[in-house]
């Protein structure tokens, strides 16, 4: 073959290698999943992919606004099922990024604790009558504290402002739930419905806050290194269970508590999304991890509250104000934003 | 004249007898389409994009959903509300002094690696390119845990007893963002500053020893000079990549560590603003434009005097 020739059926079977990529959307049926760490655990993807005989994709994210990114970005299109909590469900329902889902196609629903059994009582979950989302795990944030550094137990997020842990605090970073936190310890009702000035007088304490803090942490394992590497008392802890887990198993001698003035908690859910290809796959999916074995793995591995079996996660004493959406995110970003850069 | 005759493609460079046997490198039409492909790859991939960018800064949002309604707002918000100016000018600022601390380091490295001879000067700048390979978070990871109060260099110098209370100053403030972000570039810097010192011609250095000029002299006069074009480059080049940074600020920076790509970066995520992000990354553009041309100028100053 002349060299002419050889570059001519190379450039033919570039050209074919394109087309087949492009054209073939892959010949199994397959379940796209977008979640968190510890919600699509190896062995129940093994173990659905034997019982559906179907190809299951995982991605996983590590924060709220990657989950928008992803979904709203594809509109919806790049996955077909994806978790949650009950509060930014909203904002997805809103935008239409959600099929409702058939409960039916999920017998193992019926058998939830109580809490979750009638759905219309799940805040969040259903709008007009249809339900978008079916809940799966949840937990609360609070307070984790070094008792050899911290004099007596503190009960109250207002530790983080104490003067005597200065330089020894961590903080989540992240507009919306320092704002929440804020407005619970300032005794306010509704710490999600924020007026101007209730944000304003909060903008002036979460000043305070970041100059009385050492760093700001983004992921729970990033919460761990900086804790390890440093000298720090006391963390708001915006991972709950996830991090009280994750620093006893590090060896660390820490305590985590529900703040008095509430703890906020979250409630994460399974959504399908308007771009899913197959929906009674999806449903499927749902159905599999609501069995009572799964709930308590979750729950074993990750310290969580499950839907379906008892767990000992949050105490009854504690109060519980279930996340929600916020009165206007942006606002409380850009806010936020204007802390960081205050002097 | 004969007829042109056609010969199949060359596979070594052409020379002049080829251009007067008619021969051309290639032939007719794969010749368009390699054309074709060159032109479209970064139209579609930088162009296009860039294009989106500045257009989507002109629409604004209401609630969740974008607005395509033309509109300013976005760009006068950045001169108007508090906050954005001020960090955009700090984050500038930072960005030239990361530049400055890495070609400061990076020039005696590119000097050395200049200096040897045969086979080792390649494996040793093999080494100092390596990070590079490394994955970005792990090496911020890294530092920070090196660095902080409980870290392996605390530790170090506490049981070696040079201090007694570990060094809390080397991290979650501005410094250390600086620090780390001139370690993380530096390799950036050392290999423009490399390119340029390997092109200096021995015998202009010969020269200058016969005329009697010292080592010292001969640098200042004649080595550092030549080898400016490639250190502008190289400050350019980190200056750039320093100034978007959004993970290193907040990984190090502690309360300090709040810079315009951070600003950015939060518009894509909970602030859920991406015509106002897109508008403050094109005014981004105009520092890294900036910094283009002076590499680019400099990459064109005329070698010899």
């Amino acid at each position: 073959m002349t060299m002419r020739s050889v570059k001519h059926l190379l450039l033919a079977a570039a050209a074919l290698a394109v087309t087949v990529a492009l054209a073939s959307p892959g010949w199994a049926k397959e379940l796209r999943i977008l979640a968190w760490q510890g919600y699509a655990d190896d062995d129940w993807v093994k173990e659905f992919k034997g019982q559906c005989g179907c190809d299951v994709s995982v991605v996983f994210i590590g924060t709220d606004d990657e989950i928008w990114a992803k979904i709203k970005g594809s509109e919806g299109k790049d996955f077909d099922l994806f978790a949650v909590n009950t509060a930014q469900l909203q904002r997805y329902i809103d935008a239409g990024l959600t099929t409702p889902i058939d409960l039916d196609k999920i017998p193992n629903q019926k058998q939830t604790l109580p809490r979750f059994q009638d759905l219309s009582k799940v805040t969040g979950v259903m709008r007009d009558g249809k339900v978008h989302s079916v809940p799966y795990a949840f937990d609360s944030i609070g307070i984790i504290y070094d008792p050899k550094k911290v004099s007596s137990a503190p009960d109250s997020m207002t530790v983080l402002w104490d003067p005597k842990y200065k330089g020894k605090v961590l903080d989540y970073d992240n507009g919306e739930h320092n704002f929440t936190i804020t407005a619970l310890t300032m005794g306010i009702a509704d710490p999600y419905k924020l007026t101007a000035e209730q944000m304003d007088t909060a903008k002036k304490k979460l000043i305070d806050l970041k100059h009385n803090i050492l760093s700001f942490y983004t992921t729970a394992d990033e919460a761990l290194q900086l804790w390890q590497n440093n000298d720090v008392a006391v963390m708001f802890a915006n991972y709950g269970q996830q991090q009280v887990k994750m620093m006893k198993d590090a060896g660390l001698d820490i305590v985590y508590v529900n703040p008095k003035e509430g703890a906020i908690a979250w409630l994460d859910t399974w959504a399908l999304t308007s771009g899913v290809r197959d929906k009674e796959l999806a449903e499927s999916w749902i159905n599999f991890v609501l069995q009572k074995k799964i709930g308590e793995q979750l729950s074993q591995r990750t310290g969580f509250g499950n839907t379906v079996a008892p767990f000992p996660s949050a105490s009854d004493k504690d109060t519980m104000v279930w996340l929600e959406f916020v009165e206007d995110p942006t606002k409380r970003a850009d806010l936020w934003n204007e802390i960081k850069a205050a002097p | 004249m004969e007829g042109r005759v056609q010969h199949p493609p060359l596979l070594r460079p052409m020379d002049q007898r080829d251009i007067a046997d008619g021969r051309r490198a290639v032939g007719a039409w794969p010749d368009a389409l390699l054309t074709a492909t060159a032109w479209a790859l970064p139209t579609a991939f930088i162009l296009v994009p860039l294009l989106l960018f500045l257009i989507l800064g002109f629409f604004e949002i209401q609630g969740t959903e974008i607005v395509y309604r033309l509109t300013l707002k976005n760009y006068t918000r950045f001169f108007t509300d508090a906050g954005f100016l001020p960090t955009f000018i700090s984050t500038c600022l930072l960005g030239l002094k990361v530049a400055a601390i890495a070609v400061v380091l990076g020039y005696p490295i590119a000097y050395l690696l200049a200096s040897l001879r045969g086979r080792a000067k390649y494996t040793v700048a093999m080494f100092f390119a390596v990070p590079l390979l490394m994955s970005y978070i792990i090496k911020i990871y890294a530092i920070r845990s090196i660095l902080g109060g409980n870290g392996f260099l605390n530790r170090s110098l506490l049981y070696l007893g040079v201090i007694d209370e570990p060094w809390t100053f080397l991290i979650f403030n501005l410094n250390a963002v600086m620090l780390t972000l001139a370690i993380l570039l530096v390799p950036f810097a050392i290999l423009p500053i490399f390119v340029a010192l390997e092109r200096i011609p021995r015998n202009l250095l010969e020269a200058s020893a016969d005329l009697g000029a010292r080592p010292l002299l001969t640098f200042l006069t004649v080595i550092l000079p030549l080898s400016l074009q490639g250190v502008v480059i190289g400050a350019s080049l980190t200056f750039v990549l320093a100034i978007g940074d959004y993970v290193t600020p907040q990984m190090v920076g502690g309360i300090e560590g709040f810079t315009f790509g951070r600003i950015i970066y939060s518009q894509f995520g909970f602030g859920n603003n991406w015509p106002f992000g897109a508008a403050l990354s094109v005014i981004l553009l105009i520092p890294v434009l900036m910094a283009i041309v002076a590499a680019d100028r400099a990459g064109r100053a005329r070698y010899a005097t």
